[in-house]
């Protein structure tokens, strides 16, 4: 305001206005713990701190809306679902080594077995001039063993990228109520949807394009039991019960 | 005019709904409140972490907290998007503090705020201290106004304020008390 007086020269005399700095967030280190402190001490202290807050609130109307990037929501349903499924990858990623290692040696076994079964002899070409480049990566056969939470035997998963095949060995996890469906987790921690797996007998799911990047290692396969069909919101809506992680065979 | 009034004060049913049945555990009310406030909450999150990564994740922590304090939201005490967006300031200024990111300087890429108070048929919580706040933060010398939106805003201490404006510490908080005091002193008349 042009006319103003010029009343603020004299830092020394400045009225107490502890409420109001608060309620602003100006108060840092030994400040804010007496301004706390005064809050609980005193009743109308307290009461002018909130009126503070109600004054202020108005500011909000200014505040410039920006929407949020998509899958935000979905993230935050997922974690008041299933926060124990969703960290797998992330912080127990590290813990789950060491399981994931020892059982691979079945699980290698294994997914040879699958890998003969599923390219019987198709590779005409001699070996000469093999690629040592790490460009031959993402054709690498990627495997998981998919551990029950609670008890049973573990499903094998093998991924072919350059068929984009996922087959699962026999996953008697759902029942005539409910169907076992798998998801993976990728970078984004968000569950995306595989399909259905079958009680008995391999499951051979070819994999949609959008999934087919996040097939690989260190992302988590998961099955949790959905309405029989499958999860009619495109998450999961039912408990995980098994999960594991990706890895290069 | 009384039609945009009509909206406004429809929209706020529609709010103080979706935020009680969402404290009664409904998900799809609790969508609902999602796209109706996200975007207002995430532009809170993102000018005062000042980036878009963290504003995302304080975004996430935000709407679950709401998930589970909704139950505890009290129609008569607040307006719902008082309710919610202090929620989400505090989380921001949470994440920075704890982060100990100083910001001497505005962040570039955020919408600028409008020095104009919205009418009052558009505004979302008329109900509280019937609008005087706007023209009393127009009647006080422009530092000490420009302080205290910075601090609203920005979530900034004192100490980041009066570095960002280079003054002194103390000259700062002169400026501040004096606006803050003049400020009680118009909302009280």
């Amino acid at each position: 305001m042009p006319g103003a007086m010029s009343d603020d020269q004299t830092p020394g005399e400045a009225p107490d206005m502890a409420a109001a700095e608060l309620a602003l967030g100006l108060l840092d280190g030994e400040e804010r713990a007496q301004a706390l402190r005064r809050v609980l001490a005193e009743h109308g202290f307290a009461q002018e701190v909130e009126r503070w807050r109600r004054h202020l609130a108005q500011l909000f109307d200014l505040w410039p809306a920006i929407t949020p990037p998509p899958g935000v929501l979905e993230r935050v349903e997922w974690t008041i679902d299933g926060p124990a499924a969703m960290q797998v990858e992330t912080r127990a990623g590290r813990r789950w080594f060491w399981p994931v290692a020892a059982a691979l040696s079945s699980v290698a076994a294994a997914a040879l077995l699958l890998v003969i079964v599923l390219h019987p002899f198709d590779h005409g070409a001699p070996p000469q001039a093999r690629p040592t480049a790490p460009a031959a990566a993402p054709e690498t056969i990627l495997v998981a063993s998919i551990d029950p939470v609670e008890k049973g035997l573990p499903v094998t998963a093998v991924y072919d990228p350059a068929a984009a095949t996922l087959r699962l060995t026999a996953a008697p996890l759902g029942d005539a109520k409910r169907s076992a469906e798998l998801w993976v987790i990728a970078g984004d921690g968000v569950p995306h949807s595989l399909g259905l797996l079958h009680d008995a007998g391999v499951t051979a799911l070819t994999v949609a394009p959008a999934n087919r990047a996040r097939l690989a290692a260190g992302a988590t396969l998961a099955v949790s039991l959905e309405p029989v069909g499958g999860s009619p919101t495109g998450l999961p809506t039912g408990p995980v019960v098994a999960k594991g992680a990706l890895s290069r065979v | 005019m009384s039609d945009s009034h009509a909206a406004t004060l429809d929209a706020r049913a529609r709010l103080v709904d979706a935020l009680v049945r969402t404290g009664e555990e409904d998900r799809s009310a609790f969508r609902d409140l999602y796209a109706l406030t996200s975007a207002k909450l995430f532009g809170i999150c993102y000018r005062i972490c000042g980036e878009r990564q963290a504003a995302e994740d304080v975004l996430h922590d935000v709407y679950v907290t709401i998930w589970k304090r909704a139950g505890a939201y009290e129609p008569h005490r607040a307006s719902p998007i008082t309710w919610l967006a202090t929620i989400a300031r505090n989380r921001a200024i949470d994440w920075r503090r704890a982060q100990g990111v100083r910001r001497t300087t505005p962040i570039e890429d955020a919408p600028p705020i409008p020095d104009d108070a919205p009418l009052v048929s558009e505004t979302m919580l008329a109900d509280e201290a019937a609008h005087r706040l706007h023209a009393c933060l127009q009647g006080l010398e422009a530092r000490q106004r420009d302080a205290i939106r910075i601090a609203f805003f920005d979530g900034v201490t004192y100490a980041e304020l009066a570095e960002r404006q280079e003054v002194p510490l103390g000259t700062m908080k002169s400026w501040v008390r004096r606006g803050l005091a003049r400020l009680r002193e118009c909302l009280e008349r």
